[in-house]
């Protein structure tokens, strides 16, 4: 479905993503594992094309310089080069990290905003598609969502992005700060899109092991090179991967 | 091989950056000149020039005085639109207090560049809790409203103003006096942000909430930002109104807050020097299109915009950058 070539991503004279190749097929969930500064997030920005809108107003303000190199193909075509909206239009869509919601906005209406792309009635169909994969969210419909729990926020965040009806969703650190019943419904959430909705997934992570079961294979990176790739099961098996990941 | 574009500090600067400048006159140099020649050039510059352009100089000065106060505000999380009130507020002290009590220049500039401060800083009290555009409102609405309250009111001499006032007692005395100062402020706020205390103050720009977590009263440090940026503006007003022998209802025009925001955004922000650049570069070019009138200020919001869109970063930083880094390609190795 989406094939990354030979990725390499600056900030200025720092390489956060080094050569960096990988394919996901349809229907899959992928994971990226890493620790902290990675290039994680640089992958997951690059992909939605954020990191093009990043590297403009890097320049105007004489900032870091970002240079990427490498291509993107989606389907057999390059999209390297294309804005961030179109790539939501051909149904790329990222929920980042830290789970970014309209503070000011109530749960409904931060829903409504999220599937501005589409037509009324998608819009409608999407909102339910959010609510049956988190119906605590139902209950939420028109508080603030400046007032959520983290947990809540989070659930809006990757809400919002189903709204738009993705193909292929890029979930950046969905686990980041939840507890771990939390975290369990959110995997259960992300198996469910998978099976009923046949949405292919892309999640990075850097605490593997609510995520390596679920996953149908999974890429290691560290400090922005590929170190290993592999099954969730063949990952999870690793002698590596358990002493850096598990602790055992 | 695919190359790409690579930044690298200059040998030169690193090494002037440490003992070792000491050892060779090249480095010495090139440590001291960014200092030395903006320093000799404000020193000098007076005594090349004409006596049209020696005034055009002074009110270069005045602006540079005022960017320098509108650059302490904004890093300290304050934005101004009203430089005006300060500088109006040390206009007035000065003019009344020479006007109406007979008190010497040299002590009613002091004098008006410390109450004005306080006065202003007393004004704007009540939205210093505000956060954002609150607090730009407010600077921006209150000089306007003082302009027409001395209108209505007719105090201070009403709409005509006061003329006649004290001058000091020479031209270069009040030129240098106003190069000094134009001088210490770049300088002595620039190492003032450098040092713990102006690590306070950037510090509420970033996060303010961080700052009341380390157990500091921001409120308390924001008086002060405010205090000094107000007093230094208010010294401006004051000296200018010694220059003209007026004080009038236009030293709360907007000129006074537009200018000054518009010196720091093409000088560049957070510097102080880009301030100075900027009120250097901006006040003799609308002094030569004094023909415009009014269309000054249309002339100001251009290069305003331009600049905020273009090269936010100023022109400062742009030649601090070449001056310091340069560039090569190198190959991408994998």
């Amino acid at each position: 479905m989406i094939e990354v070539q030979n990725l390499m991503v600056f900030f200025e004279n720092a390489l956060a993503l080094n050569d960096f190749s990988m394919k996901i097929e349809d229907g899959e969930i992928v994971g990226v594992i890493g620790s902290n500064s990675a290039g994680k997030t640089t992958l997951m920005n690059t992909l939605s094309g954020l990191i093009i809108d990043m590297r403009v107003k890097e320049k105007r303000k004489g900032g870091e310089r970002i240079t990427v190199y490498g291509k993107i193909l989606y389907r057999g075509e390059d999209i390297s080069g294309m804005s961030p909206s179109d790539r939501v239009r051909k149904g790329i869509v990222l929920s980042r990290e830290r789970h970014p919601v309209f503070p000011e906005s109530s749960v409904l209406e931060n829903l409504k905003i999220a599937g501005y792309l589409r037509k009324q009635s998608e819009i409608r169909e999407g909102i339910e598609y959010a609510y049956r994969l988190f119906p605590a969210l139902v209950a939420l419909k028109r508080r603030k969502a400046g007032f959520l729990s983290g947990g809540e926020q989070q659930m809006l965040a990757i809400g919002m992005s189903l709204v738009v009806r993705p193909k292929l969703l890029l979930l950046d650190e969905p686990l980041l700060g939840l507890s771990p019943m939390l975290q369990k419904m959110l995997v259960d959430a992300i198996c469910r899109l998978k099976d009923e909705f046949g949405t292919t997934v892309l999640v990075t992570e850097q605490f593997a092991r609510p995520v390596l079961p679920i996953i149908d294979r999974g890429y290691v990176i560290e400090n922005g090179m590929l170190t290993l790739t592999g099954t969730g099961r063949e990952l999870m098996d690793n002698p590596e991967i358990k002493a850096a990941y598990f602790g055992i | 091989m695919k190359k790409r574009k690579e930044r690298i500090d200059r040998g030169i600067k690193v090494r002037s950056e440490d003992i070792f400048a000491l050892s060779s006159w090249r480095e010495m140099l090139y440590f001291a000149a960014p200092r030395v020649i903006p320093v000799a050039v404000f020193i000098l510059l007076p005594l090349v020039l004409g006596d049209y352009w020696q005034r055009v100089y002074l009110s270069v000065a005045v602006f540079a005085l005022l960017a320098i106060s509108w650059d302490i505000l904004s890093q300290s999380g304050m934005i101004s639109l009203g430089q005006a009130l300060f500088f109006g507020m040390g206009a007035y002290c000065s003019g009344v207090l020479n006007h109406y009590f007979g008190i010497s220049p040299f002590l009613t500039i002091p004098i008006a560049a410390v109450v004005g401060g306080a006065i202003c800083t007393v004004m704007l009290l009540p939205v210093l809790r505000l956060r954002g555009v609150y607090f730009s409102m407010v600077t921006l609405i209150i000089p306007l409203m003082l302009e027409r309250v001395i209108e209505a009111t007719k105090i201070f001499g009403g709409t005509e103003g006061l003329s006649g006032l004290d001058v000091l007692p020479s031209k270069w005395l009040e030129m240098y006096i106003l190069v000094a100062a134009m001088i210490a402020a770049l300088f002595g706020f620039r190492r003032m942000m450098t040092s713990d205390y102006g690590l306070v103050l950037t510090g509420i720009k970033d996060n303010d909430r961080s700052v009341m977590n380390a157990g500091i009263n921001i409120y308390w440090f924001k008086i002060q930002a405010l205090f000094i940026a107000s007093a230094v503006g208010a010294f401006a007003g004051a000296m200018m109104t010694h220059v003209y022998r007026f004080v009038g209802m236009p030293v709360f025009a907007l000129d006074y807050s537009i200018l000054p925001i518009a010196a720091v955004m093409v000088g560049g922000p957070g510097s102080f020097a880009g301030a100075v650049l900027g009120a250097f570069i901006l006040v003799p070019l609308s002094e030569a299109l004094r023909a415009l009138g009014g269309l000054r200020i249309v002339f100001y919001g251009v290069f305003l915009v331009v600049f905020v869109v273009g090269m936010p970063e100023g022109i400062f930083h742009f030649i601090a950058r070449k001056y310091s880094q340069f560039e090569r390609w190198a190959e991408v190795d994998k």
